[in-house]
């Protein structure tokens, strides 16, 4: 059991994949310039894949979900979901946000409803859905809170369920555990593991945990320094594990190595890059 | 965190909000114990001679009795519940009419660039005029009636609420409306649903900080072309050197900018529960 090098730019099936990026770019302009945060870049997802992202601070791996999202346009190059273009945000692709997303005005249930309200449903049915997913992520009890009365860990929580209550076929994550204590986070990645056994969606996520990385995904993606570009990318067999103690492994470690090599070099890149405006 | 050590928790807040509130309110109370007490003695209230003359600073004591007075035979002719109710009667329709037209306007002018190309210069533009120096302006165009007062009081208190609308909208965090759009949500569905609730701490705010300024407002409206109002009172009494109705009158005044502060406070706690929560 180990990670593999493999191609993630071309799709692997013969049909075409959930999401396909191709010669995606992106710069920023500003009065002092503009900087280029995505280099092209080609990316091909296959449904039931759980990708991971990792790359050093500012690579773009925040511009590159938020393009998939429709948050941003591309400079150059597009994004395709199921075969369309995307053109802006849908209630296709599920969001959650690393933190502060929630809708502190509205009840945990309402917050939960607000996508099936918003895509049509009555109050009623959207509510009736709202509940259900909250039993899924254990929050049932508080439904009739509002997000700032619950912790942090809990908050994340919501935003699944929030995300997962339109029953997107793919999910976007940015850092979404990065906020979290060790032990909530360990929690909550077991949870989103059963989530997407259970569900099969494909997963965008990005994190900066290498360790993260191994444990959920069935590809991970390893980019450059700004302009961010494919560094290398692996399939992974961890997630699939159903050896509760595989972080523990020998094989986990040589994994965790591998990536960290890959990524120290491109962080010190990074680094001087910030150095030198 | 289970669901148990949750609930404890959020209950160990309650209480310590509650014990500090307690507190709070303990320490307020001091501080206008001590205002009272310094004017007290440096005014003797007839148990002592006074350090500073009655015609200055008269007691609180004597105060109290020419409230109670004023109470009984009224100022010029007219109850004080007369001038009191006029001065309020100016001051809410101005206010009103700034909340029900300025509110809307910030709104439109946060959510649409178009809109605010528009309606924000001219409003900017007149920012900076010393509203009062508008007065006599006013009083030719709306006459010596209680219009051209609401007007001189709205001036300066609409650009303020709108323009702190407006800030309320576009403050409101580009992830929530990015997740109300990947949820879904039409353009009108995030106006209604977000961006509204979320500006509404900051429209309070913007109410609450120009109180203080239709008050002062008010004082400038009653200068001229009026026989009442309590801002009037205190002008007039202060010219025959009637420093206890000038007193009597002021304190009337910060009461009622105190207490709409406090009502507004109210209704914002009862509405917006989750100001300051981000
Ligand atoms: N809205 C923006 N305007 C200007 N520059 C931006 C903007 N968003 C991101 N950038 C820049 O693009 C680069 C990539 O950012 P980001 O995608 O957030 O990186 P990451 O998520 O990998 O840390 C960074 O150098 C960042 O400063
Ligand atoms: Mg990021």
């Amino acid at each position: 059991m180990m990670i593999e090098p493999i191609d993630l730019r071309q799709p692997r099936h013969g049909t075409p994949p959930k999401l396909q990026v191709e010669q995606l770019s992106k710069s920023f302009g500003s009065s002092s310039g503009s900087v280029q945060a995505l280099a092209p870049f080609d990316l091909s997802v296959e449904a039931g894949d759980f990708l991971c992202v990792v790359g050093p601070s500012g690579c773009g791996k925040t511009t590159l979900l938020n393009i998939v999202a429709g948050f941003e346009s591309p400079t150059s190059g597009s994004v395709y979901v199921d075969g369309k273009p995307v053109t802006g945000p849908g209630a296709d692709r599920g969001v959650v946000f690393q933190q502060g997303a929630l809708f502190n005005w509205m009840t945990i249930l309402d917050n939960v409803a607000f996508g099936p309200r918003s895509t049509g449903f009555s109050q009623s049915v959207a509510r009736q859905k709202a509940m259900e997913l909250l039993e899924l992520v254990g929050l049932s009890a508080f439904a009739k809170k509002y997000p700032y009365q619950l912790s942090g860990g809990m908050q994340q929580r919501v935003g699944i369920a929030r995300a997962l209550a339109n029953n997107p076929q793919m999910l976007l994550m940015d850092e979404p555990f990065a906020a979290l204590d060790q032990q909530t986070r360990e929690l909550l990645q077991e949870e989103i593991r059963s989530i997407w056994q259970r569900t099969n969606k494909t997963i965008l996520w990005i994190t900066h945990s290498i360790e993260e990385a191994l444990l959920l995904a069935t590809h991970i993606i390893v980019m450059t320094a700004r302009p961010g570009r494919t560094k290398a990318s692996f399939v992974s067999p961890f997630a699939r594990s159903s050896d509760p103690h595989v972080a523990s492994s020998m094989e986990f470690a040589a994994a965790k190595r591998t990536i960290f090599q890959l990524l120290r070099g491109e962080a010190k890149q990074a680094q001087q890059m910030e150095e030198v405006p | 965190m289970t669901a148990a050590t949750h609930k404890l928790a959020e209950l160990d807040d309650v209480t310590v909000q509650h014990i500090l509130g307690r507190r709070d309110r303990r320490l307020t109370f001091l501080t206008f114990a001590a205002i009272l007490g310094v004017w007290t003695a440096v005014t003797g209230s007839g148990l002592w001679e006074p350090l500073i003359r009655p015609m200055f600073l008269p007691s609180p004591v004597a105060v109290a009795e020419t409230f109670w007075q004023l109470l009984q035979t009224g100022y010029q002719g007219r109850s004080l519940a007369h001038h009191v109710a006029v001065s309020l009667y100016r001051f809410a329709t101005a206010f009103l009419i700034c909340i029900l037209v300025g509110v809307p306007v910030g709104l439109l002018m946060g959510t649409s660039r178009r809109i605010r190309a528009v309606v924000e210069p001219p409003i900017q533009a007149i920012r900076p005029i010393p509203k009062l120096a508008l007065l006599p302006l006013f009083l030719i165009w709306f006459g010596i009636g209680n219009l051209s007062k609401i007007i001189v009081i709205a001036a300066p208190v609409f650009p303020l609420i709108a323009i702190s609308s407006m800030q309320a909208v576009r403050s409101v965090s580009a992830k929530k409306i990015q997740a109300a759009q990947s949820l879904g949500a039409s353009r009108f569905t995030i106006f209604r649903r977000i961006l509204l609730p979320a500006s509404l701490p900051g429209i309070f705010t913007g109410i609450r900080v120009s109180i203080s300024i239709g008050v002062t407002m008010l004082v400038g409206a009653e200068l001229t072309a009026t026989s009442d109002g309590i801002a009037w009172m205190a002008l007039t009494a202060a010219e025959y050197l009637m420093t206890n109705v000038v007193l009597v009158a002021v304190l009337i005044m910060a009461l009622l900018g105190y207490g709409l502060d406090r009502l507004f406070l109210l209704i914002e706690t009862s509405i917006v529960h989750w100001t300051g929560k981000d």
